[in-house]
């Protein structure tokens, strides 16, 4: 019975927005800090010394099948529960002009059935057998991932086959899952307050390459236009076994799963994995500022975002101690400055990738930090808060304090990682490390990159990345101001 | 494009050849799961205090929990949450600012959250700070400052966002479903006005906390990895003296009203938010589990009945569900969904039609295997993390559940027989006795709701009001 919204809502980094197939979940999509590449970074020059080693030290196995399909392995037995996930190479970034939404549409069809399971049987199949499951579909990439009772991971892994092997796509299922998307567009954008602020309206504002600058969640109009022809050649683009990496994580012996990965997918036919636009973005040379209304808003809202660098660069891991330091968590600068000195806001939310994490994208990414104020604070005024930090940050050295407390406090939740029972947050780091980097490994070495970091390689990032002339300022006018609205 | 063509065409042929119709492999016999068995111990004051030990990595859930919430707060409302925020503000030896350096310093933060019958303040920390985080959150609990310097800007907070709770479909129409079942109850309160946070001193926050907060309503959970005899001695370092404080305020509310329609206009809304339900049994209630049960399998989950129809069959919802909603020894059955604009009345339609079915046919052997199969998994995904863990026992404590209440879960679950659910929902959810919420654009709703046989008598002449207060 507690109203929604009674609190004031602040979004974590383990609460990130994600398009998906199906809201209601118990899992949480998790992992930890992120940064990205968007400027065209000068190369890392620091030569790299061995990273100390982290206390992350996850067992993972990693091959590939003959048709392409890269495989990641991670057994743990501490529960009975493991976790298939499926991660195919294709992101909205880089949908068709003409269809904006259409990579997320298509993630709907992946569960409309296949050769062996009809509608809906996909869904019976996983829930009867104790599971959870979902999609998503991100920047760079669209996951699927099923949590379930150890017992079920042969049939899981069949199942993951069948719909790589042999999607059945049909126009009757075309026709009502383009209803359940736009309902589903509707319910968190278009009928929400700030619901595409700041993460739908930030990036077409801020970059200017088409793949990056879109309507991820697509145009009704583009949503209702797509065909069965479309679908069927995106399918078969995109979902083949050289575009994707399989991952099962969790309670099951490494040498019968093996075995079932060789007997369910070893047969889907290769195919060429397909060529990726240049989704690069002109480095910015001058600020931009953009204005928007809601119609539905009742108080304005101010967002800023900045190009990060290059991802597992030096520069992108001392970026992401930034914004530790900046934005998350109540011991953060803004927090204290915006929030609790000078009572501006509520909250200051935000990150790298908007979408996901500082490691799960591939491509130009932005850092984020956005808030909901009164009308009578003033954007002046919230700008003059604002660049006060960013103006420390980029001129006085951090303490070493603040880097351990960082440093400390990503650690704690990069055991988290490891310690949930759904591991959906390990499975997609080990996923998008195979998928990007071809290196699961990364994972364990996460923490060692981080323990790299100096307060001076912080100050050159902070000086060279949180420059004015790298960012965009996004305003949200209230199209709805309540009567009599306080001062 | 031409090359992805030609590369679907001699897939298809290869799909067509090399595969045969399959059905899935069936999965294996079920490895055992062991709940992990807790401890509890009571200190002289009252205190309680649970431990877990569960996990593998080397971290620690801390959650105080202490009774009481909105259902204490009189008329003054959110007046809890904003007691709960202002915890936070600094305790009599550090600030506010102190406070969260210690956190961080662990690698956790302060949670407070504040509900209609309990507050609980959390930390997860790193293993080798778990008693420092039982004493700092004893700090805050036991010796709060309760500044009056920052009482305004949490004021202005919570204004802002109750202006944003105003504007939000969800909000506005779950605050109206409330009140429609718990009448002049906290826990059918849903928006204070503006005038009302405006008027909140100081003095109001401090005599809230001092008339409720204290060590008889207050329980401890510990779970994960964990010296116990350490986390002990700290709890008992910093809880055993604290004041006993009043006893659980019991404020059960009158009985059920009738069912009552409520429409809310949204002009211009692309979608209707619908909240159909009734008050229902006590989860402590013999037959909850054979309600529960039923719940699942009629709009509960992804596969279930409702879902199945509104969603993949008619593509009128993206995340339509039903839900069991408790409070202290209440319970409420909800279907919410947001539905396309043009197809508002039919859907409630199908949700009376869905619940109707149920009331007069047993379900299936094998539908009502895989509902309880589905629950069993749940049960074990959620019970196998530090905040699952804590969570459930939790609700255990606050029902007053028998201690075996987690353990036996399982075989209780499976019992559960088609006819147990049938009879369930005959007993509990009555169409007939159903309180709806319609929040959309009526111009175009109203007309499809007097379309709908079970409202179209107890349609309001004209709408209700968004904020209810």
């Amino acid at each position: 019975m507690q109203p929604t919204a009674r609190r004031n809502s602040r979004a974590t980094r383990f609460g990130a927005t994600a398009i998906a197939t199906w809201a209601a979940t118990l899992l949480a999509a998790c992992s930890s800090p992120q940064v990205d590449e968007a400027v065209p970074a000068p190369a890392p020059a620091t030569p790299t010394a061995p990273a100390p080693k982290g206390a992350l030290n996850v067992p993972i196995e990693y091959y590939k099948l003959g048709n392409g399909l890269r495989v990641v392995l991670s057994e743990d037995h501490s529960v009975p529960v493991a976790t298939v996930g499926v991660y195919y190479n294709i992101g909205f970034r880089i949908e068709p002009k003409e269809r904006t939404g259409f990579a997320h549409l298509f993630e709907h069809l992946m569960f409309q059935g296949s050769q062996n399971l009809a509608k809906g049987q996909f869904f019976k199949l996983v829930q009867g057998l104790g599971g959870q499951l979902n999609g998503s579909t991100r920047f760079d990439y669209t996951n699927y991932y099923e949590s379930f009772p150890s017992n079920a991971v042969e049939t899981m892994l069949w199942a993951e086959a069948d719909r790589m092997h042999s999607l059945d796509l049909t126009q009757d299922n075309l026709v009502n899952q383009q209803g359940v998307v736009k309902e589903e567009v509707k319910v968190n954008v278009l009928n929400q307050p700030y619901g595409g602020f700041p993460w739908l309206q930030l990036p077409q504002v801020a970059n200017t390459n088409w793949y990056n600058a879109h309507n991820f969640y697509g145009d009704l109009q583009h949503i209702d236009a797509a065909t069965l022809e479309e679908a069927r050649t995106f399918f078969n683009t995109y979902y083949t076994p050289s575009n994707a990496v399989l991952v099962v994580a969790g309670d099951f012996d490494q040498a019968q799963v093996r075995s079932w990965i060789d007997k369910y997918f070893a047969a889907i036919p290769a195919r060429q994995a397909p060529p990726i636009p240049d989704i690069s973005e002109p480095a910015q040379t001058a600020e931009k500022h953009a204005k928007q209304i809601d119609a539905l808003a009742p108080r304005p809202a101010l967002a800023v975002g900045y190009h990060v660098p290059e991802r597992w660069t030096p520069e992108h891991f001392a970026f992401g101690l930034i914004d530790e330091i900046l934005l998350q968590g109540e011991a953060s600068r803004l927090h204290r400055d915006l929030v609790q000195k000078r009572g501006y806001t509520s909250g200051v939310s935000g990150g790298i990738n908007l979408l996901g994490n500082m490691f799960n994208y591939h491509g130009p990414m932005l850092w984020s930090a956005s808030l909901v104020h009164d009308p009578a604070t003033t954007e002046a005024q919230i700008m003059a808060a604002f660049d006060e930090n960013i103006e420390r940050i980029r001129t006085e050295p951090v303490t070493q304090e603040e880097i351990d407390r960082a440093r400390r406090k990503i650690r704690s939740e990069l055991y988290d990682l490891v310690g949930s029972s759904s591991r959906v947050g390990l499975v997609d780091l080990l996923a998008t490390f195979a998928l990007f980097d071809n290196d699961p490994d990364r994972l364990n070495r996460i923490e060692g990159e981080f323990a790299k970091v100096t307060p001076e390689l912080i100050l050159q990032t902070a000086q060279q990345y949180l420059r004015p002339e790298n960012r965009t300022v996004l305003i949200v006018e209230a199209g709805k101001p309540e009567a009599g609205a306080a001062k | 494009m031409k090359y992805a063509i030609a590369c679907f065409a001699s897939a298809l042929v290869l799909t067509q050849s090399a595969y045969a119709q399959q059905t899935p492999p069936p999965p294996g016999p079920p490895r055992p799961f062991q709940l992990p068995v807790p401890t509890t111990i009571t200190l002289d004051n009252g205190v309680q205090a649970t431990f877990v030990d569960f996990g593998v990595v080397p971290k620690v859930s801390v959650a105080i929990s202490v009774r009481t919430g909105a259902i204490n707060e009189g008329d003054k409302l959110w007046l809890s949450d904003i007691a709960g925020e202002l915890l936070k503000e600094g305790t009599t030896t550090h600030t506010a600012e102190q406070l969260s350096d210690i956190a961080a310093e662990m690698g956790g933060e302060i949670g407070v959250g504040v509900g209609d019958d309990e507050t609980s303040l959390s930390m997860d920390v790193l293993s080798e700070f778990g008693d420092d985080a039982v004493a700092l959150l004893a700090e805050v609990l036991t010796q709060p400052k309760l500044p009056e310097s920052e009482l305004p800007r949490l004021r202005q907070n919570y204004l802002r966002s109750l202006s944003v709770a105003l504007t939000q479909p969800q909000s506005i129409a779950g605050a109206a479903f409330a009140e429609a079942l718990y009448p002049n109850h906290p826990y059918g309160k849903g928006f204070p006005t503006p005038e009302q946070l405006q008027s909140y001193t100081i003095d109001d926050v401090r005599s809230y906390y001092e008339n409720n907060f204290g060590a008889k309503r207050t329980h401890v959970y510990v779970a994960g990895k964990f010296d116990h005899a350490q986390m002990e001695k700290a709890i008992r370092d910093k809880l055993g003296s604290w004041r006993a404080g009043p006893a659980v305020l019991d404020l059960p509310p009158p009985p059920a009203p009738a069912g009552s329609t409520h429409l809310i206009d949204r002009p211009g809304a692309p979608q209707s938010t619908i909240r159909v339900g009734l008050r229902v049994i006590d989860p402590a209630a013999p037959d909850f589990m054979a309600l529960s049960v039923a719940n699942t399998l009629l709009g509960g989950s992804l596969t279930s009945r409702i879902t199945m129809n509104l969603r993949e069959a008619k593509g009128w919802a993206y995340s339509p569900g039903s839900g069991l909603a408790t409070h202290y020894r209440q319970a409420v059955w909800s279907e919410n969904a947001d539905v396309k604009a043009a197809s508002t009345g039919p859907a409630i339609t199908e949700i009376f039609k869905e619940v109707s079915l149920l009331r007069k046919e047993v379900p299936t052997g094998p539908e009502l295997t895989a509902v309880k199969n589905y629950r069993n998994g749940i049960f074990v995904l959620s019970n196998a993390t530090r905040g699952g863990l804590i969570g459930q026992l939790g609700f255990v404590n606050l029902q007053g559940l028998p201690a075996d209440w987690l353990t036996t879960f399982v075989e209780r679950l499976y019992a559960v027989t088609p006819e147990q659910v049938t009879a369930a929902v005959q007993k509990h959810l009555d169409p007939a006795k159903m309180s709806v919420v319609v929040l959309g654009d009526l111009k175009t709703v109203r007309p499809q709701l007097e379309a709908v046989e079970p409202l179209r008598k107890s349609l309001p002449r004209k709408p209700s009001r968004a904020a209810s207060k």
